[in-house]
């Protein structure tokens, strides 16, 4: 969408309005509350704001064993050794993962996507984070150590069908995949659903 | 099922109307283009959340001028009440069930039931099959409504998989897994279509012949050319995968999918002929009108409940005989509420537990 401001140059303050817009979730009302609380408030606030993004920006990169979000080689799950080496989960998104931590009551690691299959949206598997995993599991120790593969993609036909790709990719290591149970609604999106509804999806996993 | 009240605001030309429709029927009279339509396209939205009409964008529903439209209902079943919200901005649409927003619409789906008889209906039988589709698919979505989502379900397999067929080089690895969906799913809506039209078939015949009596014989039956087998709730995988299989060089080669329910047709028959080829246009007219009256039958019967009506104008469409027979019918029916809109008081044949109004410039008046 083009703005009419594009056209007849920006001013700074529906520059601004403009930029945050662009972020999920955020319409033009919430801009532009945004905008005059920023520029009401002390300078701190737009000073420490744009040296936090620069910074997050900088510094943040995908972890070089799962693919979640880190700051170091390393994530913050992948390094902590008493995390259950014998599971990974396998999630389209870090919100996903972070809905998974919160529940608590999953102790193995992640892989994360960054996406799901979908022709439709021009996604094929080539465009997801696949290979990490692969090269993840040819890793001797890795392996031996791993009994299960849990694919905890949303019920929609994307999540359904990058789920049905994963246990054929993964056949050849003899590893058991299995599905999160959809006590999620079918349809439903990962993120939006109730921590108690996604522990028992959890637990309740089927194999593939 | 009842609704107890009604209110809108910005809903197209309907700027601010509040009703306390009759619990049997409410007659809604007025010149061409003064909103009757529309009225009974918002109750239509919140029983469906979606419209009958085409090109009813978000921005179309709403009032011009205004940046929102506000539809209300009261909805008694079977002594439940429950209130029904939808608020339509531009960017969508938010849902509430007293008073709570609901996230996920398949939750409300099923809260209002309706069955609407209108101008686009009665081309459905001589119209394309989809329209047909549409009839069935209306008809058990009403009664089911966990259909709607599985109905989304297949379309999405299909529109992917239709995107992967028109793909330069086809991963065959991928084709396979939506092969296994295109019949998991397809083979659902199927199973689906078959019942319902084993169901319906009955009470088509049977309301055919009361209306019409005994000369002439409606039959009814779905087709799918695809299948070259007789499709029953047992064998539709099978049928399925085995059309697919036959189908394979022919879908990579146009780049879309050639079998399952999307190509799918009703076959409705005259004494033996097919309708949408020989059916004049009376007899299309009867047959619909039996096929309508005969899904609010089949609601009632199987599902035990009646569906609120909405009777948009069909009278102008319809000739005196079938017009005296869907009045008789509705008399004669002796529950259920029902909307009718109409330009003449005259064709419509009731004078008894009605309420009348005047829609005039987007306003609803008592008349
Ligand atoms: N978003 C909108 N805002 C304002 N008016 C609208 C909007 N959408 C449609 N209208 C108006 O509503 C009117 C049509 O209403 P409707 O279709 O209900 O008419 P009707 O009473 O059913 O007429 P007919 O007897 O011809 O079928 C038209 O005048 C149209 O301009
Ligand atoms: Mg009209
Ligand atoms: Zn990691």
């Amino acid at each position: 969408m083009t703005h009419r401001s594009d056209r007849l140059g920006e001013d700074p303050i529906s520059g601004l309005v403009n930029a945050l817009r662009r972020l999920p979730g955020i319409g033009e009302r919430t801009a532009t509350r945004l905008t005059f609380f920023i520029l009401h408030e002390e300078e701190g606030i737009a000073q420490d704001l744009a040296e936090a993004l620069l910074e997050a920006r900088e510094k943040i990169r995908l972890c070089q064993t799962c693919c979640n979000l880190t700051d170091q080689e390393e994530c913050v799950v992948c390094r902590d050794g008493r995390r259950d080496p014998s599971l990974i989960c396998v999630v389209e998104r870090i919100q996903d993962l972070r809905a998974i931590e919160a529940t608590g009551d999953f102790r193995g690691t992640y892989h994360v996507l960054h996406g799901l299959i979908s022709p439709l949206d021009g996604v094929g598997p080539d465009d997801l984070h696949l290979r990490e995993l692969i090269t993840r599991l040819q890793d001797s120790e890795t392996r031996e150590a791993l009994d299960e593969v849990i694919v905890a993609t949303s019920p929609t036909v994307d999540g359904e069908t990058t789920a049905l790709y994963l246990q054929k990719l993964l056949s050849p290591f003899g590893i058991q995949v299995s599905r999160i149970a959809s006590g999620v609604p079918i349809g439903g999106d990962l993120e939006y659903t109730d921590r108690v509804t996604l522990a028992r999806a959890i637990a309740q996993r089927r194999a593939m | 099922m009842l609704l107890e009240a009604l209110r809108l605001k910005d809903f197209r030309n309907l700027r601010d109307v509040e009703l306390s429709p009759h619990q049997r029927f409410n007659l809604f009279t007025g010149q061409n283009g003064q909103g009757k339509t529309n009225l009974l396209e918002a109750i239509y939205l919140l029983s469906a959340v979606k419209s009958f009409r085409s090109q009813a964008t978000n921005r179309n529903l709403i009032g011009h001028g205004r940046d929102q439209a506000e539809l209300f209902a009261r909805v008694d079943r079977g002594g439940h009440v429950r209130d029904v919200g939808i608020e339509i901005g531009e960017r969508g649409k938010r849902i509430t069930l007293n008073g709570q927003t609901v996230r996920n619409v398949a939750d409300f789906f099923g809260t209002l039931n309706v069955v609407i008889f209108g101008p686009d209906d009665i081309g459905v039988l001589k119209g394309s099959p989809s329209e047909r589709r549409r009839f069935i698919d209306r008809a058990i979505f009403n009664a089911r409504p966990a259909y709607g989502t599985e109905a989304t379900h297949f379309e999405e397999v299909l529109k992917n998989r239709n995107a992967l067929l028109k793909e330069e080089r086809v991963d065959g690895g991928l084709l396979s897994i939506y092969d296994d969906q295109l019949v998991e799913w397809g083979a659902q809506i199927l199973r689906r279509r078959l019942d319902f039209i084993d169901h319906f078939r009955p009470v088509l015949k049977r309301t055919f012949r009361s209306i019409f009596g005994d000369g002439f014989e409606a039959e009814i039956g779905y087709q799918a050319e695809w299948a070259d087998q007789d499709l029953s709730t047992e064998n539709v995988e099978e049928a399925l995968r085995d059309a697919l299989s036959r189908t394979r060089q022919e879908e990579r080669h146009r780049g879309y999918t050639l079998v399952g329910p999307h190509r799918d047709d009703l076959r409705t028959e005259l004494d033996g002929h097919d309708l949408r080829a020989f059916g004049s246009q009376g007899q299309t007219r009867a047959f619909i009108l039996a096929m309508k009256i005969a899904e609010i039958t089949y609601l009632e019967e199987r599902y035990r409940f009646a569906p609120i009506l909405l009777l948009d104008d069909v009278s102008s469409e319809l000739d005196r005989e079938r017009n005296r027979q869907l009045f008789a019918f509705l008399r004669d029916r002796a529950i259920g509420q029902v909307f009718i809109t109409t330009t003449h008081r005259d064709h419509i044949l009731l004078e008894e537990d009605l309420r009348h109004y005047q829609v005039v410039d987007g306003e609803v008046r008592d008349g």
